[in-house]
């Protein structure tokens, strides 16, 4: 007995201990070779992408595989279901690109995945598979967050802005104009409420997730604070920040947004404002298409939509978070060159123009912003987005998510009425402080 | 008790036993209820404020859609497979360790058993990573066996307990007529031991079933890729353009849990049972 | 399996058994036949091998390589994964983390506090159940529905009658309190929403542990009690809930270990939000792994609520002595 026990133990430390080196991985040259072209022999490849909203019925992803598959006729692709949400998608997509499953090839990612995804060896660098001036085509500022460290991870697709949506019905009702500052906007919302017209004025996403820290990023850029300084380190304090938090607060505490928009996402707040609950709505450019739809709102023909409003002064106005979805290739992927050829397909022009005509977001490359099919298409928010400002949240680290986190828990804290402004500013200083020191759970 | 002659008509059954059980009734199965009515509430009706108690016009919309766009089909079959598999790994290995630990002179019975105790509740977070990585590395993610071998390991020490102390209520004269008989002790025990075991089986199965059907960090780490998914994780998951799709999730869940309801309503004696030998018999 | 069958077989013919310390000689002509105590002690090994076995290849051992893994700076690679240093810091960031101090806190708290709810309403309708008659088979059935209900579904259920904009509950409360009520987005009523939905859920099973305790009262400790002229409080009190005692300890010693795991409910229900206030431990980790991709802090969290829940039952064994180790010994 004493001697089987012996051997138990014996032999489970020592594959113990063979596991506690590691275990080799491939190196990186030899998936580049792989990945530098595309097979002649048949393969199937599996996009992970959420739905892509799309304008005017088609399902958009599938129209953009089946040109793909035209141009590749020994390659077919699959999609897999994706959530919408950001946050649960990158919870769901890492535990399989960590657990370094072969599928998904090709995953449709936020922008903000880069530094984290490349740094944790999640997506392949692409850099030496793209021409020298890839990336003059599309917008600078999608460069700078799709690289880390030099190595691109992401391949462009589509960008989003946010933007104001307004009942254009209920203000000419009361005889309104749309406001242009956040000070206007709040006495009008109080006017048309007052009046009964509306059970809310004002709806945007306080939630604990990545939307909140999209609309604080927005409200402290209307202020003119930064969160981070040029070297990277924390610059969140003074004045500035403070009013953006405080501007929160105002809103839930007047009324003017529900309490309940602590737990509000897009699609809660979106939900309530095609219902007619409320007057505005601060949402991203699927908006539009959606509220238009007969079928699924109640406002439809009755939406208008501006550029967001700044503060009273001088401040900047128009300012919307660069949001937007980029494909990441998955470095475990067998079919390494088909999916580098699919995710360049995606930010080439065929793909591009499929986007601009069925789809209710911002294709990546500059050119066809400018065709004149984008202004046939009637949708404001892409002839509108060169007025935005566009401003990025401070994801050149890959500790994002805790600094995103560090944001979004004072916000929210914030707009619930459980911390004032000024405690909230200190707090997310010092949790950014630790997040970016890398101490922060 | 006092006896008093029971008041005439409805009085006679509003006591406080029969109210109590009413109110476990209500509280029971209201909430069921909704899930159900709501899953027939097509997406206008189900997102309206107030809620309306019976479903106005009612549509299969969502259970089509459950089946057909979220692929609740495929997770049923994964679940169905995973769950009876392992339940019946878990049935075997059972009964022998059972057997062992009930009637053959072990050292240190006492510790193991207390050890199982620990065991069988053990937070599933902390396997997670080891069991990840380990996993990772042997290819076992997003596969079957990947979660079936955790799902049997740690199902066990309940049903070892269970089986145990059904199996220490079995008289030995059983055994010892085998074992004259020349039988050695694989087949006394198949021969002799196992059928009247079997309410004992039944319960340790019917409880591995459910605890296996339900789980869902160490599905949801492991199966996350669509086409393994159990049901928990493909209901959590559920996806839709722009809302959480609660009319769809609830036609799923009820897909879900019907299976697993009518087998708890067939084996509720084995589960009541099993819910009591350790308590009862120590 | 063959050499056991072959080597316990005990001969027909009057051979002598194989010769060992403790063997008794075969008594002739048949009789019970006694086999060796060292060799029915190997067989029960071979027979809890296997089970035995397959438990510590999947909790043992990763637990142990989880401490390892706790104490290195692990880095993922392609297809692969390194430790690099061995290092302290995972333990001092979360020892020393203001958000697992409130994770460990919230944790304890909800297990004291659902475990003491589910003890009370559990041995309530545990008494409801005694005295029912014909129904009681029925109302038994329509109890254990929750309990068979996918934790992750009753999270979803109960997130959807909680709804802040359209939930059934959130309306009836709007009603009462004349104002909307923002359950799932303030910390105090979003705890409270999950203590509501696991009491839910788990209080059938403490009603049945309890139910069995009761039935096994004999009834001549009632008589006793009523012709010393008990009241039914004080019967209840004096009499019956001794009684109950060691049942109730078994009950709720489960109770507390499995609370302390939660992490299907908040998941689905709240996230872990609003903020961190519904985070338990469990949620804790499986953020720090899976959103931070930190293998080795996500190891220290997950080790220290391992230890913490192996010592709690140690603590509770012995302070209570329970049946778990008499009966072992028996």
């Amino acid at each position: 007995m004493a001697l089987r026990r012996r051997t138990l133990l014996a032999g489970g430390l020592a594959a113990g201990a063979g596991l506690t080196s590691g275990c080799a991985g491939k190196p990186l040259d030899s998936l580049l070779t792989q990945a530098a072209h595309v097979p002649r022999t048949p393969a199937t490849l599996v996009w992970w992408v959420s739905e892509i909203p799309s304008r005017n019925g088609p399902v958009v992803a599938d129209l953009i595989i089946r040109a793909f598959e035209r141009r590749h006729p020994h390659l077919r692709v699959r999609k897999s279901n994706a959530l919408s949400t950001t946050d649960g998608n990158r919870a769901a997509v890492t535990t399989q690109l960590a657990g370094a499953s072969p599928t998904p090839d090709v995953y449709l990612g936020d922008t903000t995945w880069p530094a984290q995804f490349g740094a944790n060896s999640l997506a392949l660098p692409v850099q030496t598979l793209l021409p020298k001036d890839y990336w003059s085509d599309y917008p600078a500022a999608l460069r700078r967050v799709s690289e880390y460290r030099g190595a691109v991870y992401a391949l462009p697709f589509f960008t989003d802005n946010s933007f104001l949506y307004y009942r254009k019905d209920l203000l000419a009702k009361h005889g309104l104009p749309v406001p242009r500052t956040w000070e206007e906007l709040l006495r009008t919302a109080r006017r048309i409420q007052r009046a009964g017209d509306a059970a809310y004025g004002f709806l945007w996403q306080a939630s604990v997730s990545e939307s909140l820290t999209c609309n604080v990023t927005e409200f402290l850029a209307d202020a003119q604070a930064p969160v981070l300084d040029d070297a990277g380190r924390v610059a969140l304090s003074g004045p500035g920040a403070e009013r953006a938090f405080a501007l929160m607060r105002e809103f839930t505490e007047t009324g003017v947004t529900p309490r309940t928009v602590t737990t509000y996402a897009e699609a809660d707040s979106q939900d309530a404002f095609t219902g007619g609950r409320g007057v505005f709505l601060r949402n991203w450019s699927y908006a539009w298409g959606n509220a238009a739809d007969r079928s699924v709102s109640k406002v439809a023909g009755r939406v208008g939509v501006v550029p967001r409003p700044g503060f009273d002064g001088d401040g900047p106005r128009g300012v919307s978070c660069a949001g937007g979805w980029s494909n990441f290739v998955n470095p475990n992927s067998q079919h390494l060159g088909a999916a580098v050829a699919f995710a360049r397909f995606c930010a080439g022009e065929e793909a591009q123009m499929i986007l601009l005509k069925h789809a209710g977001v911002i294709p990546a490359l500059d050119d066809v912003l400018t065709r004149p099919e984008a202004r046939r298409v009637g949708d404001p928010t892409l002839t509108r987005a060169k007025e935005l400002r566009l401003v990025a949240r401070p994801v050149q680290t890959p500790y994002y998510p805790q600094v995103s986190k560090a944001l979004y828990t004072q916000a929210n804290a914030v707009t619930g009425g459980r911390a004032t402004p000024a405690q909230a500013v200190r707090a997310a200083r010092a949790d950014i402080r630790t997040a970016l020191e890398g101490r922060a759970l | 008790m006092n006896r008093r002659t029971p008041a005439p008509g409805i009085r006679r059954y509003l006591n406080a036993v029969n109210l109590g059980g009413l109110a476990i009734v209500v509280l029971s199965t209201l909430p069921l209820y909704w899930m159900i009515a709501s899953s027939f509430k097509g997406p206008g009706e189900i997102s309206a404020a107030p809620p309306s108690l019976v479903p106005e016009s009612a549509t299969l919309g969502n259970y089509a859609e459950a089946f057909v766009r979220n692929g609740i089909g495929r997770y049923l079959l994964n679940s169905v497979l995973v769950a009876s598999v392992s339940t019946i790994a878990v049935l075997g290995l059972s009964f022998f360790a059972g057997y062992a630990l009930a009637r053959t002179p072990l050292r240190g019975r006492g510790a193991i058993m207390t050890t199982l105790l620990m065991l069988s509740v053990f937070p599933p977070i902390a396997l997670v990573v080891p069991l990840f990585l380990l996993e990772r590395q042997l290819g076992l993610l997003n596969s079957y066996a990947g979660l079936i071998v955790p799902y049997v390991a740690l199902n066990l020490p309940f049903a070892i307990w269970i089986m145990r102390n059904y199996l220490v209520g079995i008289p030995r004269e059983l055994e010892e007529a085998a074992t004259v008989d020349g039988a050695g002790p694989l087949r006394t025990v198949l021969t002799v031991i196992a059928p009247p075991a079997r309410p004992g089986l039944f319960t340790a199965g019917i409880f591995t079933f459910t605890a296996t059907w339900a789980e869902f960090l160490l599905a949801l780490t492991f199966n996350s890729e669509d086409g393994h998914r159990t049901v928990p994780v493909g209901i959590a998951l559920f996806t839709s353009q722009y809302t959480v799709p609660y009319g769809t999730l609830f036609a799923g869940a009820v897909a879900a849990t019907v299976p697993i309801g009518v087998l708890v309503m067939i084996f509720r004696r084995s589960i009541v049972s099993g819910m009591t030998s350790g308590a009862v018999k120590g | 399996m063959n050499a056991v069958t072959s080597s316990a077989t005990v001969p027909r013919s009057p051979a002598p058994p194989p010769a060992g310390p403790r063997t008794r000689p075969v008594p002739r002509g048949g009789g019970p036949a006694r086999v060796s105590r060292r060799k029915r002690a190997r067989t029960g090994w071979f027979f809890a091998s296997p089970a035995l076995l397959t438990i510590a290849a999947v909790t043992v051992f990763p637990v142990l390589f989880s401490v390892v893994l706790s104490f290195a700076d692990v880095r993922l690679e392609y297809g692969g994964f390194r430790l690099l240093s061995l290092t302290g810091d995972h333990y001092a960031a979360v020892l020393s983390s203001p958000e697992w101090r409130h994770a460990l806190l919230f944790t304890f708290g909800f297990t004291a506090v659902t475990v003491l709810l589910e003890l009370v309403l559990g041995t309530a309708a545990a008494l409801v159940l005694e005295r029912l008659g014909a129904a009681r088979g029925w109302v038994l059935a329509v109890l254990l529905l929750p309990w068979a209900l996918i934790n992750v579904v009753a999270a979803q259920l109960w997130g959807y009658l909680f709804n802040g904009t359209y939930g059934g509950l959130t309306w009836l409360f709007e009603q009462i309190l004349g104002h909307q009520p923002d359950i799932l987005g303030q910390p105090a009523s979003a705890m409270g929403a999950m203590v509501v939905v696991d009491v839910w859920k788990t209080t059938p099973f403490v009603a049945i542990v309890v139910l069995a305790g009761l039935m096994l009262i004999p009834g001549d400790v009632y008589e006793a009690a009523e012709i010393d002229g008990a009241g039914a409080w004080t019967t209840f009190w004096k009499v019956t809930l001794p009684q109950l005692r060691p049942i109730m300890a078994i009950a709720v010693l489960f109770r507390i270990l499995q609370a302390f795991g939660i992490f299907d409910l908040p998941f689905v229900l709240t996230q872990g939000g609003p903020g961190t206030a519904t985070e338990s431990l469990a949620i804790l980790g499986y953020k720090t792994l899976f959103q931070n991709l930190d293998i080795g802090r996500g190891a220290a969290v997950a080790t220290t609520s391992a230890v913490i829940v192996i010592g709690c039952c140690l603590l509770f064994l012995r302070v209570f002595r329970t049946q778990a180790d008499e009966g072992g010994r028996a």
